[in-house]
């Protein structure tokens, strides 16, 4: 109950600020639009050479891109700690975090939020809408709660890996390429795992579970009951690496070593 | 009385590998890495009751922001105990920080972009502190420190002087037992110093707030603080009276003679025989200091001698300060002066 006050506290404290700066809000809001249009496109680019990838069409590819877009949304509003590493852990801002009274990754959450982001959800919806009706999908009364917690654990997978790699600052401060890194695996998870070797497959789906934000969950929607197993694990994974990397978090919060001064 | 922080043989250590020279080296350090354990903090240990305020002073590198860190919280010890407010700091942190006040000098606990009111707003719904409470407690601490004309401005629109003051208010927003100031006057003017002084005095009587105040400028401690714990490579090397510290290194004067004639060394050692004191070449020509012991007659029968011997110009007499006690006990590296 006091985490919810605090968060809407800050939430209308981010908004006041945003509205300030309003013209910076409308450039980051174009961009994102802008970005996911070019992805649309290639995917676009991709199905004016074939009609079927692995035996997926062109429609069902899109949905999976618009799929994606949704938990992408939600963990780039709120998860998106991608410069923990510099701002806290470099320039000793956790120092900070640490003298109040809230659990340090919320306190991260709240700070570093960027509810820009969530317009993304919207594109997704749309560009689901869009492919779902040429493909004919009717959905039952129950779908938008199994979206809901589809969604809710591809985010929480999304989450999961970056919160997990923002633990390691905790024990080695030295810049890596990885957060970089990490954006461009988290796009393979975009396309149906059957398209790439056995390999990058299991990587995608044990290791850096990203094909449970985008395929696997999707696969529900689109009545590919051979995946329906990888489907309902959704949340289970999601849950699971979240759990794990808060876990990590809290091991390594005891591993910080300050900034030096 | 009432012990609020429990130090006992507390330490820290810190792990860095150092990394061998040349490409060969880079290569080694690849698969093995040489650790050097370097300590901050040497199992230091100290109490500190309520209602105390307490110096805490040391070099750059000395140890005292690490054990600071420890004492918030921040910091996991390597060994020893802490007990702050009755409770283990970095094991209850989210419980523990409610009862404690941090300010950091050189880091700001307030938004940067939002008006500082709302910045007390989010501090206080995170405080969790009840409306009557923040209403009574703030109203008076916004007065003391002069700051009712800030609240609506946002913080990064503030003088340095006017956030510091911000900044100890938001520290003080819970109304915690244990203030822990570091650097708080670093770079500000003469008239703020005094502000936040005199309300660091008034707070401490009136909540018998604790207060550990590090600082650079020896004057604060001065102001403000009985008590100095003084560290050094890790370790304590004084703790106890400021008033003491003083007694015991800072027993000379030095007078400074400036001379309306050529003289050099020679002619004026003998002017001070049989007596406890010795010159010192000043810092421009002419000018020649005699530290002598802080004794009435031998510093009468030094200037009655200089004068009678040579012309003078000018002279004064300097009690040797503070911040010069404890540079000469650096350089000494003197254990429990």
């Amino acid at each position: 109950m006091k985490h919810a006050t605090i968060f809407f506290l800050y939430v209308s404290q981010y908004m006041k600020t945003r509205l300030t700066y309003r013209v910076d809000m409308a450039m980051e809001i174009m961009s994102d639009l802008l970005f996911q249009a070019v992805n649309l496109i290639f995917i676009l680019v991709v199905f004016g050479h074939t009609n079927m990838l692995s035996g997926w069409s062109r429609d069902e590819i899109i949905f999976i891109y618009g799929f994606f877009l949704v938990p992408f949304a939600i963990f780039g509003a709120f998860f998106n700690i991608w410069d923990f590493n510099e701002r806290y852990i470099v320039k000793g801002e956790m120092d900070r975090i640490l003298t109040r009274p809230v659990h340090s990754l919320f306190q991260i959450i709240l700070e570093r939020m960027e509810l820009e982001s969530l317009f993304g959800m919207i594109t997704g919806i749309a560009v689901m809408v869009y492919a779902g009706s040429r493909l004919d999908l009717t959905l039952s009364w129950y779908d938008p709660f199994v979206f809901l917690m589809m969604v809710i654990g591809g985010a929480f997978v999304y989450a999961g890996i970056f919160v997990l790699l923002a633990s390691i600052s905790f024990w080695s401060d030295s810049r890596t390429s990885i957060m970089p890194m990490m954006y461009n695996i988290g796009n393979y998870g975009r396309y149906p795992v059957d398209i790439y070797n056995k390999v990058i497959r299991f990587i995608l789906t044990w290791i850096l579970p990203f094909a449970f934000v985008g395929v696997y969950p999707s696969a529900y929607f689109l009545g590919r009951e051979e995946w329906y197993g990888y489907a309902f694990l959704t949340p289970v994974i999601g849950f699971a690496f979240f759990g794990f990397a808060i876990f990590m978090w809290n091991i390594g919060v005891t591993k910080y070593r300050g900034a030096g001064n | 009385m009432e012990k609020v922080i429990d130090v006992q043989s507390l330490r820290k250590d810190f792990k860095s590998h150092s990394s061998r020279s040349g490409l060969k080296g880079a290569f080694r350090d690849l698969f093995t890495r040489n650790y050097k354990v370097i300590s901050a903090v040497k199992d230091i240990s100290f109490t500190v009751n309520e209602g105390e305020m307490v110096g805490y002073i040391g070099e750059n590198g000395a140890g005292k922001s690490t054990s600071i860190k420890m004492l918030t919280g921040i910091l996991t010890p390597t060994s020893g105990t802490v007990r702050v407010n009755g409770m283990d700091p970095h094991k209850e942190r989210e419980k523990f920080v409610r009862s404690i006040g941090v300010v950091f000098g050189q880091r700001s606990q307030l938004w940067w972009d939002i008006a500082v009111q709302e910045s007390f707003r989010l501090l206080k719904k995170v405080y969790n502190v009840p409306d009557d409470v923040y209403n009574e407690h703030m109203n008076h601490v916004i007065e003391s420190l002069d700051i009712g004309p800030l609240l609506d401005k946002p913080v990064r629109k503030l003088s340095l002087g006017q956030r510091m003051r911000c900044e100890l208010a938001a520290a003080l927003l819970h109304n915690p037992k244990l203030l822990f100031l570091d650097e708080p006057t670093i770079g500000l003017d003469v008239l703020v110093k005094l502000k936040i002084r005199n309300f660091l005095k008034e707070i401490n009587e009136k909540y018998k707030t604790t207060i550990l105040l590090t600082t650079h400028d020896l004057t604060d401690i001065e102001a403000l603080c009985d008590r100095v714990v003084m560290l050094d490579e890790g370790q304590i090397i004084y703790d106890g009276k400021l008033a003491k510290l003083r007694s015991n290194w800072g027993e000379g004067k030095q007078i400074e003679f400036q001379f309306g004639e050529d003289v050099n060394k020679e002619k004026l050692v003998p002017l001070l025989n049989e007596l406890e004191a010795e010159w010192t070449i000043g810092d421009r020509p002419n000018v020649f200091v005699a530290n002598v012991v802080n004794e009435e007659h031998v510093i009468s029968e030094v200037i009655g001698r200089v004068v009678a011997a040579h012309r003078i110009t000018d002279i004064k007499i300097h009690e040797i300060s503070t911040e010069e006690i404890i540079r000469n006990i650096y350089e000494e590296g003197m254990l429990n002066g």
